[in-house]
């Protein structure tokens, strides 16, 4: 039971990191980041890169994964976003800009680090058991704290910096934030660019524990909106509780229903649509309509 | 005479706050009844119990004595209820009369089928619709504009245009919420003039909710004033403006002066 | 009808029936049929979707009906012997019954809550294959028999393509007849009332409600067309690649038709065909450029749609191209 707890954990943490990441892009720019599995998937192989083939230190493979995916998203928000939101009638054109944005970025892995599983060596040898009860490798538990460090980092900063406050001005009303000096167009790219770095540190941070590979990219991202979904779009805590959920409920399901296989997905996906259904807010979404 | 509308007990609750409690009224064919009251008295939420976009907790309304608050919004708007919006609400990129038009149409009683399949029925509804979205426009005071895009309409006007959209529906009952809001003098008495018009030559019965006072007092047949949820006046403007009560619920709270 | 539209349509039909089979026929790439009917097929499911956004809602969805309608096709022929042609509506129908059912809890919700519910539904089609009986597990349903003849009081309205010579026309054919049939459909519900209807609750949902519109039953209806449209192209690719899988109809298929009726442009009717053409054409004529296929494929899409955020077609209308 503790097993599973801690596991719970652990996963959690990193889905929690993923789904903070496109809440804060939501909730700034009202855009579901299709592409966000593809930038996570990116965050890990330039963590490949830097170990594996310059032979960096891994904190370094992980900070240059969260800087090049800040490059990316920061450029993609300033380029391809900002004019398609600005020109376009209708509101789902981001998402479809999105769209073709996760192909692109497919794209690009599959020519410059190509279809192979890769991973790097684990950066923490040895396995803390105690009594059996709970067993965990220790480059896990390592992984595991530096995203909760991560994540509270995160929240500190939103809270508390200039910079932070004013994404959260924008996030709950964007023409009050406008009327209140805020350079909307700069917090969007500043806040799309920490969305990506967000997904790219997971990416570098899980390429030393279950590496990385081209097709995770389109399952991660649907897992992502699972998440902000069950949680609450556009809210921090409801990205936070719906990334622990899922780590939750993938380790439930991975220890106890791993017999049933299919049946248990659907059976979970369904009852995910009837939530949805009854509560499209998710847990700690803000009411609508 | 007969009250078209009957408002009975009519209580709405959300979780511990009891946005309207008890509030009983009636409306009588061909008045203007006009509901005030501070800032957070449950004027619009009343209006949402009345139209039925919210449920009542307790209590109903009745539409010539039967009971239209167990119905839908798109029900009770058939029935003759109509309601228009505070904020502006019309159909964005088409012309005034367009807008007008496709308020008949989709009002129309022509079934689905019909309307697929063009029948010659449905086909010289378009005539009559057109004549009528004009004659509206015109009492409206709307007709230069009948060929401009909706969205460039001045303030004032698009809130003409928002009431001209529900009388093509032909309603009994006309909801107006806020129809002076925002407006300047010259404006607002111009909009009295049209309300009062609508009362005199359509023969409509009209509730509305208003914060001017002025033009509550200079338009209304009688006057309703909620506060904190409750009814705590009914009666003629010049009975409303003595009304000790009711100074008092105003002179507690921020608003304008009654325009005495 | 202007006689500049009816000038556009012939040239189409003409397009379409005429020149199409004759270029084929002439140049021997009869393998262009294929191509061309999954066009044909892809914009009939694209042309639902579009119809949802013309209710106002994004639908990630369409795949499931796909699947779902493909799956009722092979096990009406395979299990059943129901002749192929007849399982095409009822498929349809199938998949309308069914939008109905999940249409009016979820119909409610707006903008990107309804297209969440509408992607999961795609994996749980994907995951209901997989695991109910009937459907053969990850295996599919293979080996489907090419229709046979459809015969009706002794009159035979369709021959067996086993015995015709050259079955990919045919297939060609009657498919390019169904997506005309789709589009016309769709022609007349945009320039009749219930256009109008769909077309204000686009704008303005309560604005409608109030006065007197029931706007609930318009989307189950718009929904419901919608839905019937993606069961019959799922048919229709049981018929074309006699198999279905699993895997047959995924995420990124319904992604794809909202992509075909986006890059056409969501404010006309025949963008949906425009944009499935252009799209899967331009997918296939890619393939040359080998490795590079994706990444040309998604850099032009976007450059697309920063150039023509409102779709091709948006092009052709200098009105709102002034405003």
């Amino acid at each position: 039971m503790e097993q599973i707890i801690v596991n719970g954990l652990y996963l959690g943490a990193q889905y929690a990191l993923i789904a903070l990441g496109l809440t804060l892009i939501f909730s700034l720019m009202n855009v579901l980041n299709f592409a966000h599995g593809q930038m996570y998937v990116l965050g890990g192989f330039v963590t490949y890169s830097v170990v594996a083939q310059f032979g960096m230190p891994y904190l370094v493979g992980l900070l240059l994964a969260g800087v090049t995916l800040a490059v990316v998203g920061g450029l993609t928000e300033r380029w391809l976003f900002r004019p398609v939101i600005a020109k376009s009638h209708r509101e789902e054109s981001t998402m479809l800009l999105a769209a073709g944005i996760a192909f692109f970025l497919d794209a690009i892995i599959l020519l410059v680090f190509g279809e192979k599983q890769r991973g790097i060596p684990k950066i923490v040898d040895g396995v803390f058991n105690w009594d059996f009860i709970v067993v965990m490798p220790y480059d896990r538990i390592v992984i595991g704290l530096l995203a909760i460090g991560i994540i509270v980092g995160f929240i500190l900063f939103m809270q508390h910096s200039k910079t932070g406050r004013a994404m959260r001005a924008l996030a709950q009303d964007r023409v009050a934030a406008k009327l209140m000096g805020v350079n909307v167009d700069q917090y969007s790219m500043i806040g799309f660019a920490m969305g990506a770095m967000l997904a790219g540190l997971v990416g570098g941070l899980l390429v030393s524990i279950t590496g990385i590979n081209l097709g995770m990219g389109g399952p991660t991202s649907i897992k992502a909106f699972l998440m902000v979904m069950i949680g609450g779009a556009g809210v921090i805590s409801g990205a936070i509780a719906g990334g622990f959920i899922l780590g939750m409920l993938e380790s439930v399901g991975l220890s106890v229903l791993s017999d049933y296989g299919d049946i248990t997905y659907l059976v979970i996906f369904a009852s995910l649509m009837i939530f949805l259904a009854l509560r499209p807010q998710g847990l700690m979404g803000k009411p609508w309509g | 005479m007969n009250p078209i509308l009957e408002v009975k007990n009519v209580s709405r609750r959300f979780g511990g706050l009891i946005a309207v409690d008890d509030v009983s009224f009636n409306v009588s064919a061909g008045e203007i009844l006009s509901v005030i009251g501070p800032n957070g008295a449950g004027k619009s939420t009343l209006f949402k119990l009345i139209s039925s976009f919210l449920k009542c907790s307790s209590g109903e309304v009745q539409l010539f004595g039967q009971r239209i608050s167990n119905l839908s919004p798109h029900e009770v708007a058939r029935k003759g209820v109509v309601r228009t919006f505070q904020e502006t609400t019309i159909f964005k990129s088409m012309t005034v009369l367009e807008n007008v038009i496709v308020a008949h149409q989709i009002r129309a009683k022509a079934n689905l089928l019909d309307f697929f399949l063009r029948t010659p029925r449905a086909k010289s509804d378009e005539g009559r619709f057109k004549e009528s979205a004009l004659s509206i426009i015109d009492l409206m005071g709307l007709t230069e504009f009948k060929d401009e895009i909706a969205t460039s309409l001045p303030q004032g006007y698009l809130r003409a245009l928002g009431m001209s959209i529900g009388l093509a529906t032909s309603p009994k009952l006309l909801l107006l919420d806020e129809p002076f809001a925002g407006m300047n003098h010259e404006e607002t008495m111009r909009m009295v003039s049209t309300v009062g018009r609508l009362r005199d030559e359509l023969r409509l019965t009209i509730l509305l909710v208003e914060h001017d006072m002025p033009a509550v007092m200079k338009i209304s047949d009688r006057i309703v004033v909620l506060n904190f949820g409750q009814k705590i006046a009914e009666g003629s403007p010049e009975a409303i403006q003595e009304n000790p009560r009711v100074i008092e619920a105003y002179l507690g709270s921020e608003d304008t002066a009654l325009g005495i | 009808m202007s006689a500049k539209k009816w000038l556009w349509l012939a040239v189409f039909l003409i397009a379409v029936f005429g020149v199409v089979p004759v270029f084929i026929e002439i140049t021997g790439r009869s393998d262009l049929y294929y191509t061309l009917t999954s066009v044909a097929l892809l914009s009939i499911a694209s042309a639902g979707v579009w119809l949802t956004f013309y209710i106002g809602r994004i639908n990630i969805g369409q795949g499931a009906f796909a699947l779902v309608g493909g799956y009722v096709s092979a096990i009406l022929v395979t299990q059943v012997t129901v002749n192929f042609w007849l399982t095409i509506p009822i498929a349809g129908l199938v998949c309308a019954a069914l939008s109905v059912l999940i249409g009016l809890p979820i119909l409610r919700l707006r903008g990107v809550y309804f297209a969440m519910v509408t992607l999961v539904l795609t994996e749980v089609a994907k995951l209901s294959a997989l695991a109910l009986p009937y459907t053969n597990g990850a295996k599919g349903i293979t080996s489907i028999p090419l229709p046979g003849p459809l015969v009706l009081f002794d009159l035979v309205l369709l021959p067996g393509l086993e015995s015709i010579a050259n079955p990919k026309l045919m297939f060609y054919i009657i498919f390019s007849v169904l997506m005309v049939l789709a589009y016309w459909v769709l022609w007349r519900i945009v320039n009749s009332r219930l256009g109008h209807l769909c077309r204000s609750l686009q704008q303005n949902e309560e604005l409608a409600s109030s006065i007197g519109v029931n706007v609930a039953y318009i989307r189950v209806v718009a929904f419901s067309i919608s839905s019937f449209l993606g069961g019959v192209a799922g048919a229709g690719f049981v018929g074309i690649s006699q198999s279905i899988y699993p895997s047959s109809f995924q995420v990124a298929d319904s992604i794809n038709f909202m992509l075909n009726c986006f890059l056409g442009g969501l404010g006309y009717v025949f963008g949906p065909m425009l944009g499935t053409l252009v799209l899967y054409f331009g997918w296939d004529l890619l393939f040359v450029t080998g490795r590079y296929q994706l990444l040309i494929y998604s850099a032009i899409l976007i450059l697309l749609m920063l150039l023509v955020p409102n779709g091709m077609l948006s092009l052709f209308d200098r009105k709102k191209a002034s405003s």
